[in-house]
């Protein structure tokens, strides 16, 4: 049994932590983050219109406009890529907290943390030039087949775990617009 | 935005319909001949390479920069293609093609279209007019099918023929491009000039998603293939390096080393002789065609030069020259089937 500090503590760190960490992990398989080197500072914007910001080089995957170099790190800025990103690594992180809001309750019907899988199948949606890249890390012989599949595997993530919360919500966990005031309700010392 | 894009294209075609403008000629008798009957089939079995038409954008308006300036981000051993043409020479690196396939380039007053097929490892060229090569995102034996954009047609990189489309059945017209690494590039070639990085679009162009050539890594190294093909073979491993060439009658695939080895090839099809060089200095090979029994002998080429444009020799006069390309073995053999093997055991 999770003592209420522990409780309050991981209700307030883990759900963002993980979503930030899911968030850069998501970025780096899609290859908007790269780590590489040698290091190298700088940022130069590409053509940032309005036709370039939208255009899709994948499912639900968009063109970046501006490359930014922090040393190892290069990051292929999209605004677009970083909302859904954001989108996906909110929906993670409610679901965290859902699950362990819920655990904290002393009930019956406690909800199996398989709930935040729904944040995998995204993972795997990553595309490198002419090949997911699952398929290139796998390498396995004729997988290319199912290559158009690959490319719903994020919109699958968002509404898995959008489903998640909702019956976390059912359960008793509190609705997402109202998790920020929770956790600082709960993280204020008694 | 699709309607403009739409009202764009039909006013694209249009004039390029008044300007007598056609990038395709019909289908050239150097393509083999079993190559039409199954056109419907290369269409038919395409697949999703992932992302969708100009997901992968072609780099329509190439910005190029000096030798000297390249140098700084361009190691040695980094491969590059190669063209000279009508007086002008310029490289495109692998680095930068692998992120768009297709460069979309003019050289003098000539559009030519400059494609590479990482899954394939194929560079090839062709006469564009003034049209533009597109990615499709469509793949089929692991290879890039390009569109065109005045007509919509759709062309896989290797065969070089429309198999769907209002010019399906035709042939798209050839130019020799060279697959070779920078250093040896650059000492052929010291006023070369070299695709910019100021592509117009954001890439990480200092990592490859495939792997690397400096020495070959990841998916260029082998293993399996990633998508379906047509028919394989294990004669030799699925991504070794083959160098190719295919006419009317036949196909043929060279292996490099052995060709490296002889220094000069020769093979005997059904209606042409055929000589195949190597080019020591950007270990490639050059491919000529002489009607049976026409080709100049051993001894009459034993002061072959190579020049900008590919070996010399008054032999050489009056030779036909074949379009030949670098693929990886799977491939190659995906297409043409019943390819000719020039190894060190002939058959």
């Amino acid at each position: 049994m999770m003592t209420a500090i522990e409780s309050s503590f991981l209700r307030l760190w883990l759900p963002p932590i993980v979503g930030i960490a899911y968030g850069l992990f998501y970025l780096y398989v899609i290859g908007d983050l790269t780590l590489h080197g040698p290091p190298v500072w700088g940022a130069f914007l590409t053509e940032p219109t309005l036709e370039r910001l939208l255009t899709a080089r994948a499912t639900l995957m968009f063109e970046a406009i501006a490359v930014i170099e922090m040393g190892w790190l290069v990051w292929l800025f999209s605004p677009l890529n970083l909302l859904l990103t954001i989108v996906l690594s909110g929906l993670l992180a409610a679901n965290i907290h859902g699950v362990i809001y819920l655990r904290s309750r002393p009930m019956s019907c406690r909800p199996a943390s398989g709930s935040v899988a729904g944040a995998l199948p995204a993972l795997f949606a990553g595309g490198a030039c002419c090949a997911p890249s699952l398929i290139l890390l796998l390498g396995i012989p004729g997988l290319g087949a199912f290559t158009a599949f690959f490319g719903w595997l994020m919109p699958l993530s968002v509404i898995a775990l959008g489903l998640s919360r909702v019956w976390q919500h059912r359960l008793g966990a509190p609705p997402i617009f109202r998790i920020l005031p929770t956790r600082i309700w709960t993280a204020t010392p008694v | 935005m699709p309607v403009f894009q739409t009202s764009f294209r039909l006013l694209a075609l249009v004039a390029l319909g008044l300007a007598g403008v056609a990038i395709a000629s019909p289908i050239p008798t150097e393509s083999p001949s079993s190559v039409q009957a199954s056109l419907d089939k290369y269409w038919q079995e395409n697949l999703s390479g992932g992302p969708p038409k100009d997901g992968i954008p072609s780099i329509d308006k190439p910005r190029f920069e000096s030798a000297d300036r390249a140098d700084r981000w361009l190691d040695d051993n980094d491969r590059i293609i190669g063209i000279h043409r009508n007086g002008q020479t310029r490289a495109y690196p692998q680095k930068l093609l692998v992120w768009h396939e297709i460069v979309n380039d003019t050289l003098g007053d000539e559009g030519i279209a400059v494609t590479y097929c990482p899954l394939t490892g194929t560079a090839l060229a062709f006469e564009r007019g003034q049209d533009e090569l597109g990615v499709s995102g469509r793949l089929v034996n692991s290879n890039l099918i390009m569109y065109n954009r005045s007509t919509d047609t759709y062309w896989p990189q290797i065969l070089a023929a429309g198999i769907h489309g209002p010019q399906k059945g035709e042939g798209l017209k050839e130019v020799r491009v060279i697959w070779t690494d920078w250093a040896s590039w650059r000492e052929r070639h010291g006023d070369t000039k070299v695709l910019s990085r100021r592509t117009g679009y954001a890439r990480n162009y200092r990592r490859d998603p495939y792997g690397g050539y400096g020495p070959k890594s990841g998916y260029y190294a082998g293993g399996g293939t990633l998508f379906p093909v047509f028919a394989s073979s294990d004669r030799f491993a699925q991504k070794k390096e083959i160098f190719g060439f295919r006419t009317a009658d036949l196909a043929v695939a060279v292996v490099p080393e052995v060709l490296a080895a002889a220094g000069q090839l020769r093979f005997s099809g059904k209606r042409h002789d055929f000589l195949i060089i190597h080019d020591p200095g950007l270990d490639t090979g050059w491919v000529f065609r002489a009607e049976s029994g026409r080709l100049p002998t051993a001894e009459n080429l034993n002061d072959i030069e190579f020049s900008r444009s590919g070996p010399v020799s008054p032999a050489l006069a009056g030779l036909d020259s074949v379009n030949a390309f670098e693929a990886m073995w799977f491939a190659w053999y995906a297409f043409y089937p019943d390819t000719v093997v020039i190894d060190d055991d002939r058959d």
